[in-house]
């Protein structure tokens, strides 16, 4: 019973969400650990996705998307009434399933999020980039070319590229949607390195398909089921004796 | 299981007749020809579309040669009965009414565009896309009709020390700037919606506004697309004729001064419009009108090519292709130096320039010192506004935004539903089974207009039966067969210079080559063949399109079952495209119905006593009727809204049709 005593970031309580009629989740409870990798898995359409986008109230974008239930972070519900959801996405980043920097030069891609929230001082902004691109382990490969389209790097380096952007606006939680899906095996090594590198300074959420992955990175797995989530624990635990048979069966690839 | 064979084969069976043509031995569709009925579509097609341009062209080049190309673009004076021939005066009445037009028409559309594209719910946008359409589908004499009866007395009651009739720049400006909404809101929307959606997330997740990430990425991104809609705008624009000739005073003045929004202009549409049946065939004054119908021709091509080029970069900008950085980073590495000014300059230059705007326009109806002392306060304003912005929050600048964008679109649909709402209540009055059968009396003051009401039906159906299938079988040839050699590329290209020409020139063309030239006179067939050749380039176009908006996997999938390319094409790829090729067709139509340009000296006649069906005979027609009426008899307004209403009536089934078609075919229509 470690678990108990790592801190909870966020913590989701009874969260129902529906698309216009469609209930997509039902009843979700889960605690974000500070400072780890919690795996989100599970067959396509469970509501993985939709659980992540509900820490950041990217679902607030999708018309016809209600929510119920509470989403704690920091010891404030990010729903209640006067919420600032500006910033909460800037403490809340997010990583998309295709990399989709912005038709910018890399540096501007990183500095637009610090320009958002006020930061107009150059040096500041220069500073800002550096930093970004290094803990995003990028610095090395595009430093002599920031003021080209970021749209001419490679898919894993613009995955990096948006990891950077997200860690710009210095946030805590970094959630990730697939970040994988769309890269070949070498860069996808890359991006599961820079995550473990990052729950040192930061937490991560992070949406996966590929089991193997889940389990390789993560401290905690949740398993969704059907909108619901079956099972959460210790990644150890979920992936070598899961409470529920329906987990089991996953994990082991008999369905899925 | 024998079951199961047994509707397998059945199934194939069904199949077989289908392709159960017999082949020649060998068959390689590499080798395919297509029919012979294309081929002389697409052939007959481009012969007459050629046939155009160098009638055009010739005819032209006489007046060049003898007047001189110097004389004539430079010299302000254009009196042909002392042979005068400057055209400046002219080129600089239709750069200023457009320039006018374009300046409120792109703002303002923009705004709506925005403002569908980011705060519209997904049922307003409903409402406001076929708004739109309805908007771009009102005939021009109609604008020019609604423009002479409130627009202008409303001028004179703002302005009356500075203007003496009401017609003027301004109004022409105003006119015209409407009539480009549409084509500006349509385009820009599509660019803005055509920004990927993973853009827009990203810069929310970093916890932007919605209006900082509409600024600052999809306005960005997008930024061609929104150049592009200006200048097809301004294409429009240029090649306006009838709006424009009923509200600016059609004198061949340059403005004194320049700025002078108040003054009457003439624009190259309106004076080809107004000489063009007194010219004998032949003369200099002749020759001299098909110049300045190439001086068109040349400005809404370059219009339209640059809009291309644009529209090209930005999508090879957004899939990666280019490297865009290329040029932006060399221009940011010479401009390294200075680059800490840059931002302050640039700020200067433009806060001067909207100062030198504002005080032009505020001294034509104010003293210097208050019109400086306003437009200083502009500047002022808008040096200001990012520190204003910062200190009242995102959110509530995202709020005054949306708010004023808001206001822009009330005013579109007002000013839509003005038009359409004056015309319905001061017309309904007008309508009874008299006025919808009866021949006109007294120059259209009583009576009805069934011979106008008929001769347009019968206008629409030649041009329908005219332009329809040389159109569309043109577009097939051009979309499956025609490759991209270079009969193909002059074709395209023919075709491109033709779809932005204005309808006046057309009207030039079946005027010298009908009515005079094979001595005709005025006649239905000759409005008929006008009309044709003025929607033909849009049909062939829209087939292109439409044709090739089919998806590959349908043509592979009907070829891997051992089709034919001709058995494919007419069994899935038309079909398939059908929306499409009737949608581009019905507009093509209610285009035709809706123009007087091309009619009013091939075909219309202001009094017919009754229909007749000959094919010789001239006809009446509404849209010439409309403009007859508003401009020649005095005391005839009802029987003017009834004509509009009747007008707007047709567009109107014609647009529903349309509409109809593109959801009844669905998936691949275009357009």
């Amino acid at each position: 019973m470690e678990m108990e005593f790592e801190e909870n970031i966020m913590e989701a309580d009874g969260l129902d969400v529906w698309y216009g009629k469609k209930q997509a989740l039902f009843g979700v409870d889960i605690p974000i650990k500070k400072n780890r990798i919690t795996a989100l898995i599970g067959p396509s359409g469970c509501g993985k996705s939709t659980l992540i986008r509900t820490f950041n109230r990217m679902n607030d974008l999708v018309d016809g998307c209600r929510t119920e239930g509470t989403v704690m972070f920091n010891g404030k519900d990010v729903f209640a009434k006067g919420a600032d959801v500006l910033e909460l996405r800037k403490k809340v980043g997010m990583v998309f399933q295709r990399p989709n920097p912005f038709p910018m030069t890399i540096r501007h891609n990183i500095e637009y999020g610090p320009k958002v929230h006020g930061v107009t001082d150059k040096a500041k902004l220069g500073e800002i980039v550096e930093e970004s691109l290094r803990k995003a382990a990028l610095w090395d490969e595009v430093k002599d070319r920031l003021d080209t389209s970021a749209l001419g790097l490679s898919g894993g380096q613009q995955q990096r590229l948006c990891i950077a952007r997200a860690l710009s606006v210095d946030p805590e939680v970094i959630l990730m949607d697939e970040p994988t899906a769309s890269l070949d095996p070498l860069a996808t090594a890359k991006i599961e390195e820079l995550a473990t590198e990052l729950k040192k300074s930061y937490t991560v959420v992070a949406v996966t398909h590929n089991m193997q992955q889940a389990a390789r990175i993560s401290d905690y797995t949740g398993f969704m089921y059907l909108g619901r989530l079956e099972e959460f624990g210790k990644t150890e635990d979920v992936f070598k004796s899961p409470k529920s048979e329906l987990t089991e069966r996953y994990v082991s690839g008999r369905f899925g | 299981m024998a079951g199961d064979d047994a509707a397998g084969e059945a199934s194939v069976s069904r199949y077989l007749p289908f392709f159960g043509r017999e082949r020649e031995e060998g068959f390689d569709e590499r080798r395919e020809r297509p029919g012979a009925a294309l081929l002389a579509a697409a052939a007959a097609t481009a012969a007459i579309l050629f046939f155009i341009i160098i009638f055009v062209a010739l005819n032209g080049w006489r007046a060049v040669s003898e007047i001189g190309a110097v004389e004539f673009l430079t010299g302000f004076d254009w009196i042909p009965s002392e042979g005068a021939y400057g055209a400046l005066s002219l080129i600089t009445g239709t750069a200023l009414v457009t320039g006018g037009a374009i300046l409120f028409a792109l703002p303002a559309g923009l705004g709506v565009a925005i403002y569908m594209n980011d705060v519209a719910s997904p049922r307003v946008r409903n409402i406001l896309k076929p708004a739109c359409e309805l908007l771009a589908g009102i005939p021009s004499v109609v604008f020019g009709f609604i423009g002479m009866m409130f627009l202008i007395p409303l001028m004179l009651d703002l302005f009356p020390d500075q203007l003496s009739y009401g017609s003027s720049w301004l109004a022409g400006s105003v006119v015209l700037g409407i009539m480009t909404l549409p084509t500006i809101i349509s385009v820009s929307q599509d660019s803005l919606a055509a920004v990927p959606r993973s853009y827009r997330e990203a810069s929310m997740a970093l916890g932007a506004t919605k209006w900082h990430t509409t600024r600052n990425v999809l306005l960005k991104s997008a930024v061609s697309g929104i150049a592009a809609a200006a200048m097809l705008g301004v294409g429009r624009a240029l090649g306006e004729t009838m709006a424009v000739m009923m509200v600016t005073g059609n004198t061949a003045l340059v403005p004194e001064p320049l700025w002078n929004v108040f003054s009457t202009v003439r624009t190259l549409t309106s004076n080809i419009a107004l000489e063009m049946s007194e010219v004998s065939f032949g003369s200099l004054h002749f020759s001299a009108l098909f110049f300045t119908a190439l001086i068109l021709m040349a400005m809404v091509v370059a219009v339209n090519i640059a809009s291309k080029k644009i529209v090209k970069r930005t999508k090879a900008k957004m899939t990666g292709d280019l490297r865009s950085g290329r040029l932006s980073a060399m221009a940011a590495a010479a401009a390294r130096p200075v680059a800490p000014y840059f931002g302050i300059v640039s700020e200067a230059a433009m806060a001067l320039a909207a100062f030198g705007f504002a005080y032009m326009m505020l001294s034509l109806v104010a003293g210097a010192g208050a019109s400086a002392a306003a437009a200083g306060a502009l500047a002022a304003l808008f040096l200001l506004r990012k520190r204003l912005s910062r200190m009242i929050g995102a959110g509530m600048t995202q709020k005054a935004v949306y708010a004023s964008l808001w206001a822009t679109v009330a005013l579109v649909v007002a000013v839509l539903a003005a038009i359409v709402g004056i015309i319905v209540f001061k017309g309904l009055p007008a309508l009874s089974p008299e006025f919808l059968f009866d021949a006109p009396l007294s120059s259209g003051r009583a009576g009805g207009i069934g011979p106008a009401i008929v001769g347009t039906l019968e206008l629409m159906a030649g041009t329908a039966a005219i332009g329809v299938p040389l159109g569309v079988l043109c577009g097939i040839y051009l979309a499956k067969y025609a490759g991209d050699g270079r009969f193909a590329g002059t074709l395209r290209q023919a075709i491109d210079i033709l779809n932005g020409t204005p309808a006046i020139i057309f009207g030039l063309f079946g005027m010298s080559v009908m009515v005079i030239w094979l001595g005709m006179g005025y006649t239905l067939i000759g409005g008929c063949v006008t009309l044709a050749l003025m929607i033909m380039p849009t049909i062939v176009k829209t087939t292109e399109e439409a044709v090739r908006a089919v998806p590959a996997d349908l043509t592979e999938a009907s070829m891997a079952l051992g089709a034919s390319k001709k058995q494919t094409i007419d069994k899935v790829v038309v079909p398939a495209a059908m929306g499409g090729i009737i949608t581009g067709m019905i507009l093509g139509i209610g285009r035709s119905m809706g123009e007087a340009a091309p009619i009013m000296f091939t075909a219309a006649v202001a009094f017919k006593a009754v229909a007749g069906v000959s094919v010789m005979e001239p006809v009446m027609a509404l849209p010439y009727h409309l403009y007859y009426l508003a401009t020649e008899v005095p005391g005839s307004a009802t029987m003017q809204y009834g004509t509009a209403l009747v007008l707007l009536i047709i567009a109107g089934t014609l647009f529903a049709a349309a509409s109809y078609a593109r959801h009844r075919y669905g998936r691949f229509a275009s357009g």
